[in-house]
């Protein structure tokens, strides 16, 4: 019973790691277009108690993506230097869309691994039940 | 049969292994994007091997010195696969179909046990 909820605690991490992924995918798609922003990576990290693994995962801190900024070329802009040219942001949609994609399918497999641990339990319980 | 009852002992221990297979495969999952992360599967049951079970230290509060984790007893093994660029080599096809074994493992050591209990109550005429 007791591996049964830590499998469910892990689980859990998993959804939430994967959805805070998620979260920043949404965040650098919605500034694509934002003059200057640079497009934020995390990446999974095992959780450790007391020197143990404990086969939880967690997302690491907020990096920012150090590649160079586009430069677009508008003139009228009032940002723009003196040749016509301001920062843009270094999102790429491609990237984020399949970064997006491999999120929402790992979300997924924890969520399907979360439902079989609740009905092994369940079925547990239903040998009490009798 | 009736003095030591060997047959619920063991569908009891089939279905603790389930469930520690079952951890292993969530940290699995879990870590599916986890660099550098190698997948970790417990070793089928023994039934050898699970008589140690019963006497392991029970951690019961979050103050107690560590039990032993079941791999110790199990022990674990570290599947060989080709790792993806970040090193990691979880496959989540594999894990799945890991998961739905586990699942029969469980239902046919509960199948087990109710039909234990089922003769038993035969035998005291419920």
């Amino acid at each position: 019973m007791n591996n049964l909820y830590s499998a469910l605690k892990v689980a859990a991490s998993g959804l939430e790691a994967q959805s805070q992924r998620l979260r920043h995918v949404s965040e650098n798609i919605a500034n694509a277009d934002t003059p200057g922003y640079r497009r934020k990576t995390i990446s999974f990290d095992e959780v450790m108690q007391h020197g143990q693994r404990t086969g939880a995962v967690e997302a690491g801190p907020v990096r920012l993506d150090p590649r160079q900024l586009e430069q677009i070329y508008d003139p009228s802009n009032p940002m723009a230097d003196a040749d016509g040219y301001y920062d843009g942001s270094n999102v790429d949609l491609l990237i984020e869309i399949a970064d997006a994609r491999e999120a929402q399918r790992s979300y997924e497999a924890n969520l399907k691994l979360f439902d079989q641990v609740r009905q092994m339990s369940s079925a547990l319980f239903d040998l009490l039940r009798k | 049969m009736y003095q030591n009852l060997t047959l619920f002992r063991t569908a009891a221990a089939i279905a603790d292994h389930a469930g520690q297979r079952l951890g292993a495969v969530a940290q699995n999952i879990a870590n599916a994007d986890t660099p550098g992360y190698r997948p970790r599967h417990l070793a089928p049951f023994e039934p050898d091997r699970a008589a140690g079970l019963s006497e392991q230290m029970r951690q019961t509060r979050d103050g107690h010195l560590a039990a032993p984790p079941a791999e110790a007893i199990f022990g674990a093994r570290i599947t060989q696969a080709e790792a993806s660029p970040n090193g990691n080599s979880v496959s989540i096809e594999r894990e799945m179909a890991e998961a739905a074994q586990i699942s029969s493992q469980q239902q046919r050591a509960l199948a087990v046990y109710r039909h234990g209990m089922t003769v038993l109550r035969t035998v005291i005429g419920r």
